[in-house]
């Protein structure tokens, strides 16, 4: 089994080496999942920035109340976007040169998705030296830390969403409901406002949410601007079921691409 | 027949055209109905204790508020669509069939703006429904519904002749889709989403001289209070502005096309 | 022990269509088998189940020994695959390409890295190695293609069409490029719809339509049981219905192709004279005759009534 384990890297190793050939060799692809976040963090602080007036904020500052949503939509762009390529390869069939060969399933899912996950952090990097050009808290060295890790790891999810949507319709035209599943996991949760200046349906939606725990945990850095074990393990907890859930579904779709 | 009867025939055909390729494709729909239905209600559950700051007019409720914001959304997304569609006609050579054929010029471009302006009114009557649905109050009642329906429908048509300006200067569907971030932009440089006397410096300065806002507000005020004659001309003349550059930039761009070829 | 062993293959897809019907073949170790036939017979469906990316609903085929279901994996550590689309990154440079594959196959770096350089040389893309698979020709991205196959060594290799939209000398590249692998010992299973590609390079040749084999045999065989030349009369001013009447009764007549009158010669080369007689008495001008060998088109047309490379159909004389 740890043989079979040692041999799966080269082959993740390789297909991570593929995608970040595809990143430098068309930069201007990672465009829009850079852009599409950006806009919308510079657009919402502008609109909502007065938010924080209300009582229940604990910042006067939204730009640091809101960074850790955009950063996750950028993840989660980044994610869905492995997705649409997947599709995009089953469909012109490329796939199936990785299928027929005897490399493990699980080691080419893995490096589908550890791409994703290195690749988001291109658009964190940007949003980041945004933030802090246009006044947001610095988180310290630890917030940061964290939000890197969970931007990484939301980034993951994302991937495996976008794979198991891609495996399941083999067609590209399936890009939108990637693109959809993530905006409404990130958005539905404490993303504009604290808990208790939400609205009650929202206040549900986001206690059901599990990656309300992962904005929460990537936002203490920010806001409050301490770093605490109870904000962060719910978040970790989170991301891991929902790694696991996915990876699942995804593996299964793989499986099923034979049928 | 007349030369103008010929002509509106064939604006409808081609219209009828358009209005079914939309509704036949529902990932094309997303990003219309179903993007905007979502950031809307995300926005109105997130924002919505908004209403309590100081500033904030006087409202029923922030969905109230916000209805209008996510018509011109879709307004704007209307006309981006409609000119990703052109450009397809002109990459797959359906528009060279159309050049062709014995029909007026412009009667392609309004054909697809047909298309566009029943995707707005269309877009117009779901949010008004869903608005109700949701326990907004129209102030102006079924004058203020068709008023609404009215200035969107223009919206649309003005911000699809850009799209069709777009599509028919550069013939490439990605360059046309690649646009879809700036209608992001122009939103919220705009009042669609909040009154820009609350908003930061400097989008507020451009919110409020932004002519969208003009046309975001006339299609609030009847739902949040009553249409004034200032606010409806500032709406009216904002469309026939944008909607003059934007046929202007059309006419310019077929007659490029025209000249020098695909 | 064969190194493809196929009993009664079937793959039903949704909707109740049945791509491949009950396929039998054996395929010998060291062996080249062309599987000939159109468009949807049902050989890339059999080429898929047979490389593992397909599951047969119905019969078994075992691959180097190993079931193509049970032992999926084992089967994909012996064969090499070059399908149909060549589906290549378009981004990936030939070098990256052939390493890549290298690594799927689990060879370790620095051997994987030697047997890219040597197969990239082998098929003469070592000057393009390092251009983008996007910038190469369709030639090149077939030997591309074929060389990461050979990566690993396999045992069987699975070529799909692999001269299909390849100009000819392209295609008398890849032919001597498998005759080569042959010679070192591989197994070659290939899917054609050129007959001059089956004729040339197999050793024995299975003719499948609408899902089943209806003929296989080595080439010579397989025409054999075809067995009479026939005549090939092209005739002037547009009178072929009145030509075909006169010839009818003077052999058996073929059905029609590319406006030509085809008649099959029971009595072989002799009957040509009377034929021409028999023309020129009715006042028919001949602009060419040609008297042709049976092909494995004609196996084809005697077993389903159809040619396989043009659109001509017929009432079949004999059914499969």
């Amino acid at each position: 089994m740890s043989a079979a384990i040692a041999l799966s890297w080269p082959t993740v190793a390789a297909l991570v080496r593929r995608s970040a050939n595809e990143l430098m060799r068309v930069p201007g692809a990672a465009i829009p999942g850079v852009l599409a976040p950006t806009i919308f963090y510079v657009g919402l602080t502008s609109v909502f920035g007065n938010l924080t007036d209300l009582r229940g904020f604990d910042t006067d500052t939204y730009s640091s109340f809101i960074i850790p949503v955009s950063l996750l939509q950028g993840a989660g762009f980044t994610g869905a976007a492995t997705g649409v390529n997947l599709a995009r390869d089953i469909e012109q069939g490329w796939f199936d040169r990785l299928l027929a060969s005897p490399a493990p399933r699980p080691a080419i899912l893995g490096g589908l998705v550890a791409s994703a996950s290195i690749r988001s952090l291109v658009p964190a990097a940007v949003l980041l030296a945004v933030a802090f050009a246009i006044g947001a808290d610095w988180p310290g060295p630890l917030g940061l830390l964290i939000a890197v890790f969970g931007v990484m790891a939301t980034g993951t999810v994302a991937a495996l969403w976008g794979c198991t949507l891609a495996l399941r319709f083999r067609s590209q035209s399936a890009a939108p409901l990637m693109q959809a599943g993530m905006f409404v996991l990130v958005l539905f949760t404490t993303s504009y406002a604290p808990r208790e200046l939400l609205q009650p349906w929202l206040q549900t939606v986001s206690d059901i949410n599990p990656v309300t725990q992962v904005v929460e945990m990537v936002r203490q850095g920010f806001v409050p601007g301490t770093v605490t074990w109870a904000e962060t393990w719910p978040g970790l907890v989170a991301l891991a079921g929902l790694a696991v859930v996915l990876t699942w579904f995804a593996l299964r779709g793989m499986r099923h691409m034979a049928d | 027949m007349s030369r103008l009867a010929a002509n509106l025939r064939i604006i409808g055909a081609l219209g009828r055209r358009s209005i079914r390729q939309t509704f036949r494709r529902p990932q094309l729909m997303a990003p219309i109905i179903i993007f905007p239905t979502l950031l809307l209600a995300v926005q109105t559950g997130g924002a919505g204790s908004a209403v309590n700051l100081p500033a904030f007019p006087e409202v029923n409720g922030f969905l109230d508020f916000m209805l209008a914001g996510a018509m011109i959304q879709s307004a704007l997304l209307a006309g981006n669509s409609g000119g990703i569609a052109l450009a397809v006609d002109i990459e797959m050579g359906f528009t060279d069939r159309l050049l062709a054929a014995p029909i007026s010029r412009f009667a392609i471009v309004l054909g697809r703006l047909a298309g566009t302006a029943a995707l707005g009114a269309f877009s117009a009557v779901y949010y008004v429904v869903l608005g109700l649905i949701f326990g907004a109050r129209i102030e102006e009642g079924v004058i203020g519904v068709l008023l609404m329906i009215a200035f969107v429908t223009l919206a649309a048509i003005a911000f699809g002749g850009i799209g069709a300006a777009i599509a028919l200067r550069s013939g490439s569907a990605s360059v046309v889709q690649g646009l879809f971030p700036l209608v992001f932009v122009i939103l919220f440089l705009s009042s669609a989403f909040f009154p820009y006397e609350l908003m930061l410096e400097p989008a507020a300065t451009v919110a409020e001289f932004n002519p969208v806002s003009f046309i975001v507000e006339g299609v609030r005020d009847p739902v949040i209070s009553t249409l004034t004659g200032e606010d409806a001309w500032k709406a009216f003349a904002s469309i026939a502005a944008i909607g003059g550059i934007s046929l202007g930039l059309s006419s310019l761009a077929l007659r490029h096309r025209l000249r020098v070829g695909s | 022990m064969s190194a493809i062993e196929v009993r009664g293959i079937e793959r039903e897809f949704e909707g109740g269509v049945k791509a491949v019907r009950g396929v039998d073949l054996d395929v010998a170790a060291g062996e080249i088998y062309a599987f000939l036939g159109p468009n949807g017979a049902g050989k890339t469906t059999t080429v898929r189940m047979l490389t593992t990316l397909l599951r047969p609903t119905g019969g078994t085929a075992r691959v180097a020994g190993h079931d193509v279901v049970a032992e999926a994996g084992t089967v994909r550590e012996s064969i090499g695959v070059a399908l149909q689309e060549a589906a290549l990154d378009p981004l990936m440079t030939g070098r990256e390409l052939i390493r890549l594959q290298a690594t799927l196959h689990r060879l370790p770096r620095a051997e994987g890295e030697r047997k890219a350089e040597a197969l990239l040389d082998r098929v003469g893309l070592q000057d393009a190695a390092d251009r983008r698979v996007g910038t190469y020709s369709g030639g090149m991205r077939r030997r591309l293609d074929l060389a990461s196959a050979l990566v690993h060594e396999p045992r069987v290799l699975f070529l799909d069409e692999p001269t299909t939209g390849l100009d000819p000398v392209s295609r008398k590249g890849i032919w001597e490029e498998v005759r080569k692998l042959n010679a070192d010992g591989a197994t070659v299973f290939l899917t054609t719809q050129y007959l001059e590609e089956a004729d040339q390079l197999a050793d024995r040749v299975g003719i499948i339509a609408g899902g089943l084999i209806v003929a296989e045999g080595t080439p010579r065989e397989l025409k054999a049981q075809v067995g009479k030349p026939h005549l090939e009369i092209a005739i002037c001013d547009g009178e072929v219905e009145r030509a075909r009447e006169v010839v009818a009764t003077l052999g058996r007549p073929l059905p029609a192709k590319d406006g030509l009158v085809l008649l099959e010669l029971e009595g072989g080369a002799g009957q040509v004279a009377p034929v021409v007689r028999a023309l020129d008495e009715a006042g028919l001008a001949v602009e060419s005759l040609d008297l042709v060998e049976p092909t494995l088109d004609d196996v084809f047309v005697a077993k389903t009534g159809r040619h396989l490379e043009t659109e001509d159909e017929a009432p079949a004389e004999e059914a499969a």
